[in-house]
């Protein structure tokens, strides 16, 4: 009798939890509705993809090689990113820079993005400030797998 | 043998050696760039700095002999901070390019700041910009900014190969090291400059920007061009490389062994390893009108039958092996009870690779590896009419491609023509493979097992360094199988253990 009384207890709270938030988005978006300004209270669903989340500043997203200002990239091909790369998904081949002033840059740079888990450790260990995760796009998804492999060309692209 | 104290504790060490060698000796380690154990101490780099009691200033330990009842010092303090000194001058110039300098990962300068630097830097000027890309050697370039001015290089082609082609020119922070005018460094040792360099100043083509020093592994094995039996160290893409390359072996260099070539190994040597991983045999073939893949069970059935009859038709006459001067005693060894003394009556000929210059140092003239060795099973070479040899001959094996160094190609086919089995084992492809019936692909000697006795009569055992590509195997075990399908196995076994 006793145990059947807390669950009829318990039964009411989640319902009076329910019925708080449904009234008092009910409310605060009837007023946004008439004009109000109200930033944060009020329903949080964001209508994805019509809507999209703000991304926060830090947040790692798709990666971009840096160009230098004559549009070669910035890459030496120094290999610390796939060095450092806990995911394996990092490929890189040297070959020589005809300037002497820069000697060395890639002539093969792969990321693939279906290994890569975006920890960002590839950006710390950069000694050229080369590579970057600050496109904020995140959006990655694609029908086939080989789409996934980004090489030099299209790392590049991204950045400008 | 005399007493000395290193570091409060006390050793007995041989007289005349300098405190770096007695130290190293004792398994103390003190650091250093300019001294290499092969050359005359120079004593420039001031990285070996040690206290010796008594004596007031910090004292050299490479060019400091020991003295009965010496208390040295190697870890203290005022070492310590000397070798911080050193480094953070050494660094002043340097231009700390390690992200595309090729030694990082096995640099000294690397390893000793990370061990006794780890300063920050004091210094606000501009680096000097000097020449990178300098060109000392067809296969060498010197980077003027990178070095220290060791002159390990300088010294190595006075005392080594005394050819003496490279110099300090200018004086204080504008010295460099430098070749006469336009004059390359053109002897057969300049590879090893790479290798002696402490930094890296001195890259060599052959493995610039191949890949970073950290991806590689490396191991003992004995170098296989010349009869010389250097000891060299196979550096190859460890297997657990995530990636799929092509390539296996990225370099050589030299095994010290003081014996047999030191700490050096001749260019032919050092550059000719990549017969390793190009134009090898992968598959067993067979010629059937065109060559097609067999398994290595088919083919050991086919030529096992066919020796079997030979033998049953008392025909082992019949039989013609010619043999390379490149296998293994071991593999010598397996060839005399298979074809000497399990089925006698076998002519065998034996042809090495055709003789080159010598060097009168590390390079010999002949280019074959086991000469000494083969002679020991009687393998010896000898002027034979070729064509008249092949005559009337059923199965023919060959090893290794070095029969047509000897004698006319087309002479040779035509010979071929009319004998009905051909087998060729060898590793990589070559002349003969147009002419036989049956390819096989044997292990080059970085993929095998076994000894090789050099041109001193010095016997060196080898390990196996890279797993066989494709379907290879050695050539002990294709003779081994093959014996156990001919019908004379139970007398190869009991030769064998006899022997």
């Amino acid at each position: 009798m006793i145990k059947s009384l807390v669950f009829l207890l318990e039964f009411l709270k989640g319902l009076w939890i329910t019925a708080k938030h449904f009234w008092i988005n009910i409310f605060f978006n009837f007023l946004k509705l008439i004009g109000f300004n109200i930033r944060d209270r009020g329903s949080v669903t964001i209508q994805y993809p019509e809507e999209k989340k703000e991304i926060a500043r830090r947040h790692r997203s798709l990666h971009r090689i840096l160009t230098r200002e004559d549009g070669s990239p910035r890459c030496v091909a120094c290999m610390l990113c796939m060095t450092v790369c806990p995911s394996e998904c990092i490929y890189i081949e040297a070959e020589e820079d005809p300037n002497p002033e820069i000697q060395k840059r890639p002539s093969k740079f792969i990321i693939d993005l279906s290994r890569c888990c975006f920890c960002g450790f590839c950006v710390e260990a950069c000694p050229e400030d080369a590579l970057r995760m600050d496109t904020n796009i995140v959006e990655l998804g694609e029908y086939n797998r080989e789409k996934l492999i980004y090489d030099l060309n299209r790392l590049v692209r991204i950045s400008k | 043998m005399i007493k000395i104290t290193i570091n409060g504790k006390n050793y007995k060490v041989k007289e005349g050696l300098t405190i770096l060698e007695a130290s190293k000796q004792v398994g103390i380690e003190i650091p250093h760039f300019c001294y290499h154990p092969a050359l005359e101490s120079e004593g420039s780099c001031r990285m070996c700095l040690v206290e010796i009691k008594g004596v007031p200033k910090l004292q050299l330990a490479c060019s400091t002999p020991i003295k009965d009842g010496m208390e040295i010092e190697t870890e203290n303090e005022r070492v310590i901070e000397a070798r911080k000194a050193v480094l953070e001058f050494l660094l002043a110039g340097h231009p700390l390019d390690c992200p595309i300098c090729d030694k990082a990962g096995e640099c000294k300068l690397q390893d000793y700041y990370y061990k006794f630097g780890l300063f920050e830097d004091r210094f606000e000027e501009e680096k000097p910009k000097r020449d990178k890309l300098f060109r000392i050697a067809p296969n060498l370039i010197y980077d003027q900014e990178r070095c220290i001015l060791c002159t390990r290089c300088v010294r190595f082609l006075r005392e080594i190969t005394k050819t003496g082609e490279l110099g300090v020119l200018n004086r204080g922070k504008e010295s460099l090291i430098s070749i006469y005018e336009q004059e390359l460094i053109e002897n057969n040792y300049s590879g090893n400059l790479a290798d002696i360099c402490p930094v890296g100043a001195i890259t060599d083509i052959d493995f610039r920007f191949k890949i970073r020093t950290w991806f590689l592994e490396r191991k003992k094995s004995i170098c296989p061009i010349c009869s010389r039996g250097c000891n060299i160290n196979i550096h190859f893409l460890s297997p657990s490389f995530p990636f799929k390359v092509e390539k296996r072996v990225f370099r050589i260099t030299p095994e010290p062994n003081v014996k047999i070539n030191g700490y050096w190994i001749c260019n032919l040597g050092r550059y000719n390893y990549h017969y390793i991983d190009n134009d090898r045999i992968l598959h067993p073939l067979k010629r059937n009108g065109e060559l097609k893949q067999i398994s290595w069970e088919e083919f050991y059935e086919d030529i096992g039958n066919k020796i079997k009859i030979l033998i049953r038709r008392k025909k082992e006459e019949k039989i013609g092996v010619i043999v390379n001067l490149s296998l293994t005693n071991e593999e010598y060894e397996t060839l005399e009870i298979f074809f000497n003394k399990c089925i006698p009556g076998t002519e065998i000929i034996t042809f090495g690779k055709k003789s080159g210059k010598e060097d009168n140092f590390l390079l010999t003239e002949d280019r074959n590896a086991n000469r000494k060795g083969a002679g020991k099973y009687r393998f010896k070479e000898k002027k034979i009419d070729i064509l008249k040899f092949l005559n009337k001959k059923e199965l023919v094996i060959f090893f290794g491609h070095e029969i047509t160094e000897h004698c006319n190609i087309q002479l040779l086919s035509e010979a071929l023509k009319d004998i009905k089995t051909k087998v060729l084992i060898a590793s990589n492809k070559g002349p003969l493979i147009n002419l036989v019936d049956y390819i096989l692909p044997s292990t080059v000697i970085a993929e095998k097992e076994g000894s090789f006795t050099n041109s001193q009569g010095i016997t060196q055992k080898f390990y196996r360094v890279l797993e066989p590509l494709g379907e290879s195997r050695p050539e002990i075990e294709i003779l081994t199988s093959l014996a156990q399908k001919s019908g004379i196995w139970r007398n190869f076994l009991m030769t064998r253990r006899a022997g």
